[in-house]
């Protein structure tokens, strides 16, 4: 009879503490793609990067010397801070806590213990395409 | 006091229904005792001192201030510019942080030292550390609401911090950030933390810490002769009353000198796609551990050396609540090395804050 009640209970005030917890850490779903204009984004110099809206986080479009484009979410992967291109030493750097990744967005120095997310482009017609990596 | 007949009867009409006199009587035999130590207890007191003043300045900031993304800056800009007597205000708001929090260190390590937390006063040791992570958290989310460069990449550094904590990591960001990056959201919820649910948080442990004081009244130094030291008390009122507000007097000149010559600046509005300011640093009280988790590896035998650092932290964290309990025999050897554990985080947090600004 107790367990009943109190399993009762239970329910009851695990549907009131749902729709809070809900409130308390809402869910900011990150966008599965997004669509940039080619005749912006396409013209970047090679060597240079341009950055882009990724969701509330900055992207970065980066397009080598042969003219192929990567992208990356600009952010830090030591404790979130934006990062910025230094194209003149072809490097990613974090002024937070002087992290470094290299052009591929390999972290190469300082506190980064991983790379910089890779986000994956593909030009269609007029569009440019950048996805998370495994929805391709 | 010759009161008149109104007076008289004023005063009795109140007495039965609130019993005041009880309270006064209660003040007219409390004592301070005299010793060598005793100027360590008007630290409690300054830090009320520095509070009052938060609330009152930071009560009249918010008649001008606006915690949206577009405005926050720019009322923070008109505070200083337009508002008449505003920049005093935020400039006596700031300084008047950084004196508490200075005092609330003084405070503890005070306390620590004297070893005025032995039974039966644990308690009082304890709200006094819940206090001081909460004074903590108010100049952590304070430091947000100006919504300049700096201030957004502290932020995001800081709410970032707890995400290495294994379990639950995650979940704190997400809480403090009002989702998974900082943003609108971040600020309101920063905003309503610091004026809102933080003061509410902090006066109800004010209030247990001031009446524990009261209940147990003054600690008196380890291995005191207690009739010689109660031969000497001073009367709490008005003696010592008056003496304390001489010494707000003083530091109340200090913090108007300094808010006026050094009002603090304010940066250009944070924009949430731009790269990282260089430099960025927090408030002085973070410096030590924002150097701790700095020179602190990536990895540590293949655990992430932020998990690490924080871990170890925390489990500072939990030692220092608990340090009445662990120091259970104060007058023997390691109630000493416990005394000099409070000189060794001393002297550590001051060389790690130098090297910090240094470097």
């Amino acid at each position: 009879m107790n367990g009943l009640l109190g399993g009762w209970l239970a329910a009851l005030a695990g549907s009131f503490l749902y729709p809070v917890i809900k409130l308390l850490f809402p869910p900011t779903p990150e966008p599965d793609q997004v669509v940039l204009p080619l005749a912006d984004y396409g013209s970047v110099d090679p060597g240079s990067v341009k950055m882009f809206s990724w969701g509330s986080k900055p992207g970065l479009l980066k397009k080598a010397d042969d003219g192929e484009m990567t992208a990356f979410v600009g952010v830090c992967t030591h404790l979130d801070c934006n990062v910025t291109y230094l194209p003149d030493q072809k490097k990613f750097f974090c002024a937070c806590h002087d992290g470094w990744y290299d052009e591929n967005g390999v972290n190469i120095a300082g506190p980064p213990p991983k790379p910089l997310r890779r986000l994956i482009v593909a030009i269609e017609g007029e569009s440019l395409i950048i996805k998370k990596e495994g929805t391709a | 006091m010759n009161l008149g007949p109104v007076g008289r009867v004023l005063r009795e009409w109140f007495e039965e229904r609130l019993g005041l006199g009880a309270v006064m009587d209660f003040l007219s035999h409390k004592t301070v005792s005299q010793n060598r130590h005793t100027i360590w207890t008007y630290t409690g007191s300054i830090i009320l001192l520095f509070f009052a003043l938060q609330v009152v300045t930071g009560i009249i900031l918010t008649f001008y201030y606006q915690p949206t993304l577009e405005e926050a800056n720019a009322s923070v800009g008109r505070i200083m510019t337009q508002v008449p007597l505003g920049w005093i205000l935020r400039s006596v708001h700031s300084w008047s942080a950084t004196f508490m929090i200075a005092f609330v260190f003084i405070h503890l390590l005070s306390i620590w030292i004297i070893k005025s937390y032995r039974r039966p006063r644990e308690l009082t040791w304890m709200s006094g550390a819940l206090l001081l992570a909460l004074t903590l958290f108010f100049g952590f989310t304070g430091y947000l609401l100006p919504w300049d460069d700096l201030s957004l990449a502290a932020t995001k550094v800081g709410t970032d911090i707890p995400r290495s904590i294994p379990v639950v990591g995650a979940w704190v960001t997400r809480f403090l950030r009002g989702g998974e990056d900082v943003s609108a959201d971040t600020l309101t919820r920063f905003f309503s933390f610091h004026v809102c649910i933080l003061p509410l948080l902090l006066l109800a442990f004010l209030a247990a810490h001031v009446f524990l004081i009261q209940k147990h009244g003054m600690s008196l130094p380890v291995g005191a002769d207690e009739e010689r030291e109660a031969g000497q008390a001073l009367p709490f009122w008005p003696n010592f009353v008056l003496r304390e507000m001489t010494v707000w007097l003083v530091l109340f000149g200090a913090l108007m000198t300094l808010a006026v010559l050094f009002p603090p600046s304010l940066g250009k509005s944070a924009d949430l796609m731009a790269p990282a300011p260089e430099g960025i640093k927090p408030e002085w009280y973070f410096l030590f551990l924002f150097q701790t988790l700095k020179i602190f590896p990536a990895k540590i035998l293949f655990v992430n050396g932020d998990t690490v650092a924080v871990l170890l932290i925390l489990f500072a964290g939990v030692l220092f609540f608990f340090l009445p309990l662990i120091d259970n025999r104060p007058a023997e050897r390691k109630g000493k090395m416990i005394t000099v554990a409070a000189f060794a985080l001393l002297a550590y947090a001051v060389a790690m804050s130098v090297w910090s600004l240094m470097g």
